[in-house]
């Protein structure tokens, strides 16, 4: 490859290397390296998990008999509205663009951190603290926040202090985003290695930008929202009451204009884990490159004028309704692109069924299968029915487990090796997949019937609806079944973390064979990641071509990666040329 | 670091489409057709929406469209499942192989490119022109309604009102009527002060926000004679998940004769008591003078002077329901207001023996609701 013939931007450079902290607090609590922070969103994101995944456990113990005796009411509502404000805000944002987007994307585009480090560590502090302010609300008479994660005035109001520690972490939370969004930007326009163009930058990269263009414009309006809502929670300023000319319905509108983007902070992620795993595994180069690049792009656009879709009776009128539809039926042709030229990526490889592989191949069918029910409830006659039931938790829970929680999984096990230096267990990998898939199918699949025939949502008991339809107790039973299989899995993703930081293979610095330049520095990358900084000449993914890229500090590099034989499943390889 | 040869990629190249891909087009086409065929002519009453259970004109309406989408949407599933599923096993890496080898560098296809772009496009485009279509039909209805009925949401009970009937029935005791084969409006809205709630009828396929301040309307044909459950489906605070009623739907006979009985019955009545007019704070001063010296407004059912308490007696969960085993609605509490109590816990006497006006009684049922 002829180096002139691509252009190779200056580098600017502020070009020394600090010293690594020597410190425990340092190095390992208050640091400021992109690599350790990307741990501790991890750390904390995985103990949230399994915090707001036990309290979805317990809400299905209670709804094992259509009574629901097993917790009161109040309790019940609580659980429901932990589980789902915890599971997004503490969870799924944490661990996909605080840990994953903090761990790769300096290292894919040749950067030594991000452009505001200390930024980035609080970024990082601000969660445990918004968890704190969350969770002592438990402490108070009043209990935890019980009004839905969506927190909709007046019944928002009406609930006492809960609503108002829910506002405080929340907006904490958006402090956290909106600098995690800013500092992403940042870097990526200002630090890419030299000759990493725009049309060569990862994939991965590409989801972080739009998911940073939204991190930054969207989570205002939320902080707006939610500081709206606490000004009406503790000083009684009538903003949503209407008996006093407020409208309990600006809040849904400015609510959702921010939490609609915000289902594409995590899936946005999500694909560009895909759109690196897939072409790794499979031997092959991505297919379709710029246009999977755009598709985020235009993803992260059209998601900022759907919003309303998740309002249709709600009471706007019937005139807004189109357009939001026709609308968020547009998102469907960029989503598609996506799955096709995955699917194109897929033909003609030559595919390793590792763990990672696995959770991204899963992918494809959960996270397609939920895309379409999302079309149904696009259809504003047909979310007339849907709307507020079942099968909209179902809906979202395929987008979100079968879509962001597999994808971070494949994710998790990609990229552990580069994070610690140590290989994860395949054949626990296995498993947790297993477990996960088939728990995700067997807890949410029967949602969506139960909810076409009437079993409305976010319900402590459903004797009424079980009298109508009494095959939905057999149902419900089977879903409270599958879902701990979910839970066995978490924690065999956390034995497995144990056992392997103990006694895992080492890695080596590209255990997978992959081409981005991340897997170009030894595993777990050095404090400055990359002593010189890499030249790059092309995309980085076609693997019939040598690598790409100039300057790499391991000067023995092969140009042509390929897996090492300790990283597969037994007897899937031969020796080069065999 | 150790040092590794290179190892120029070997590329393994694919006749054709793959092996086997036309056997398995054509199988996954079979069983495509197999499951279309499936959703639109067996009885999936378990799985979807069905004829054998919409009861409204809209139902009709809007299990077309769900099925429409259903067909399309089974076949992305079954062909993207299908083919993720076949290229994972046909491109599989073979025990044995070397290290080095890797797929065809296929990077790009314009024309398959614009394929899947522009067909997905035209879909879509048609389930919107055919969702519009249906829209209209149920957002504005060429037929006027030849009755309008007005539902009420409060925390945690449906009030139904009737042109020409005083006062107004209460779930859970009273249930709402519809009469089949007539378009009827719905009005929707929200007690004042109250929170949002949604009124769903499964079987109509159709719901709308009760929003306290502003009125939402449902038009809808009821086709089918029958009980139905009416749910809210908006979370509205504790009691969300009890807060049902029913729907009967009549036939226009059965409705006009029960329509006529229920005003009858509520003009014999006497003048009914109009709880709306209820003035909380009157209710307070009221509650001090006439009841305070047998009941405790300030603790729950067990913190008795004579009569129980009544802090919670709308929400209390060791409590559900009144004295009487009625449910905590105002109309009921109205009713042991108006009659008195006699019972296993003791006696209290009726509005004449406590000296009760219409607007004392009205004024207490607001009181006693706004406990909590």
């Amino acid at each position: 490859m002829d180096v002139a013939a691509h252009p190779v931007e200056q580098h600017e450079a502020h070009d020394h290397i600090h010293p690594a902290p020597t410190g425990f607090i340092q190095k390992y609590v208050f640091s400021i390296d992109h690599k350790v922070i990307a741990i501790q969103y991890f750390v904390t994101g995985l103990l949230f998990m399994l915090i707001a995944g036990s309290f979805a456990e317990l809400m299905r113990i209670q709804l094992w008999n259509p009574k629901g005796t097993f917790m009161d009411y109040h309790t019940f509502n609580q659980m429901f509205t932990m589980h789902g404000t915890v599971m997004v805000w503490l969870v799924l944002i944490p661990l996909v663009t605080g840990s994953l987007g903090n761990l790769v994307m300096p290292l894919q585009i040749g950067a030594r951190d991000v452009a505001f480090p200390w930024l980035n560590m609080l970024s990082f502090w601000l969660i445990p603290v918004s968890g704190l302010i969350l969770f002592s609300a438990f402490l108070l008479p009043d209990g935890a926040p019980a009004a839905g994660w969506t927190e909709y005035p007046p019944i928002s109001i009406q609930q006492g202090t809960g609503g108002i520690f829910y506002c405080l972490a929340i907006i904490v939370v958006g402090i956290s985003s909106t600098l995690t969004g800013l500092n992403f930007l940042v870097t990526i326009f200002k630090m890419r290695a030299p000759g990493m163009t725009w049309t060569r930058m990862p994939l991965f990269t590409w989801a972080t930008f739009a998911t940073a263009l939204i991190n930054l414009f969207a989570t205002v309006a939320l902080s707006a929202a939610l500081l709206a809502l606490l000004f009406a929670q503790a000083f009684n300023v009538p903003f949503f009451d209407p008996a006093r000319g407020g409208s309990p319905i600006l809040y849904q509108h400015m609510f959702w204009f921010y939490s609609h983007p915000a289902v594409y902070i995590f899936i946005l992620p999500a694909f560009g884990v895909i759109s690196e795993v897939l072409p790794t595994f499979a031997r092959k180069t991505i297919f379709g490159y710029k246009m999977i690049a755009f598709s985020s792009l235009a993803i992260a656009i059209l998601g900022f004028a759907v919003w309303a879709h998740h309002m249709f009776p709600s009471g706007i009128a019937p005139w807004l309704q189109i357009p939001f539809m026709i609308l968020t039926y547009l998102i469907g042709i960029p989503t598609g692109i996506k799955i096709f030229s995955w699917m194109a990526t897929l033909w003609g490889g030559r595919i390793q069924f590792t763990t990672p592989m696995m959770y991204a191949l899963a992918f494809l069918g959960t996270f397609s299968f939920g895309g379409i029910t999302g079309v149904y409830l696009a259809c504003v006659p047909v979310d007339f029915h849907e709307h507020g039931s079942y099968f909209v938790v179902a809906h979202f829970h395929y987008v979100v487990g079968g879509g962001a929680v597999a994808a971070f999984f494949a994710g998790f096990y990609y990229w552990f090796p580069k994070a610690t230096g140590r290989m994860l267990s395949e054949k626990m990998g296995h498993l947790s997949f297993w477990l996960f898939m088939i728990g995700l199918t067997g807890t949410f699949m029967p949602m969506h019937w139960l909810g076409l025939e009437g079993m409305p949502r976010r319900y402590a008991s459903y004797e009424v609806f079980a009298k109508a339809f009494p095959d939905a107790v057999f149902w419900n039973r089977f879903e409270s079944l599958s879902s701990s299989l979910m839970v066995l899995s978490v924690l065999l993703v956390a034995i497995n973390i144990i056992v392997s930081l103990r006694s895992g293979r080492r890695a080596g610095n590209n255990p997978w064979g992959a081409r981005t330049l991340e897997w170009m520095i030894s595993s777990p990358a050095p404090y400055y990641n990359f002593k010189k900084i890499p030249i790059v000449l092309d995309k980085p993914y076609d693997f019939t071509q040598p690598l790409p890229y100039r300057n790499l500090d391991d000067e023995h590099q092969d140009p042509y990666p390929v897996p090492s034989e300790a990283a597969l499943p037994r007897g899937a390889t031969a020796a080069v040329g065999a | 670091m150790s040092q590794v040869a290179p190892s120029a990629p070997q590329v393994v190249p694919v006749k054709g489409l793959g092996p086997g891909f036309g056997a398995v087009t054509v199988v996954l086409t079979i069983v495509n057709i197999a499951m279309t065929l499936a959703v639109l002519y067996l009885p999936l009453d378990f799985l979807l929406p069905s004829e054998s259970n919409a009861a409204s004109d809209s139902a009709l309406a809007v299990d077309g469209l769900f099925k429409f989408m259903t067909v399309f949407g089974v076949a992305i599933t079954i062909y993207v499942t299908g083919y993720v599923a076949y290229f994972a096993w046909v491109f599989r890496r073979r025990a044995g192989e070397p290290i080095n080898t890797v797929g065809v560098p296929i990077h790009d296809s314009t024309k398959l490119e614009i394929w899947w772009t522009v067909l997905p496009t035209l879909l879509l485009v048609v389930l919107m022109v055919y969702t519009i279509v249906v829209w209209k039909q149920l957002q504005f209805p060429n037929t006027a309604a030849s009755l309008t009925t007005e539902v009420v949401a409060h925390q945690f009970y449906f009030e139904f009102r009737y042109p020409g009937l005083q006062g107004s029935i209460y779930s859970p005791k009273g249930e709402m009527h519809l009469p089949a084969g007539r378009p009827v409006k719905i009005l929707v809205t929200a007690g004042e002060g109250d929170v949002i709630h949604q009124f769903w009828v499964p079987e109509f396929r159709q719901k709308i926000a009760a929003v306290p301040g502003m009125v939402t309307e449902l038009n809808i044909t009821p086709i089918r004679t029958g009980r139905y459950d009416i749910a809210c489906s908006e979370y509205c605070g504790k009691n969300h998940s009890i807060m049902q009623a029913k729907l009967v739907v009549d036939s226009p006979a059965d409705f006009d004769k029960w329509l006529a009985a229920a005003r009858v019955a509520a003009a014999k009545a006497g003048p009914t008591i109009d709880l709306a007019t209820g003035d909380a704070g009157a209710g307070k001063t009221a509650f001090t003078q006439k009841c305070a010296a047998c009941h405790n407004a300030a603790g729950g059912f067990d913190a008795k002077i004579v009569g129980p308490g009544l802090l919670h007696i709308i929400d209390d969960p060791a409590h559900p329901k009144l004295v009487d085993g009625s449910a905590p609605t105002p109309e009921d509490i109205e009713n042991i207001l108006v009659k008195g109590y006699t019972g296993p816990i003791g006696a209290m006497p009726n509005r004449q023996a406590n000296g009760l006006t219409d607007g004392d009684i009205a004024n207490l049922v607001a009181y006693l609701v706004s406990l909590k």
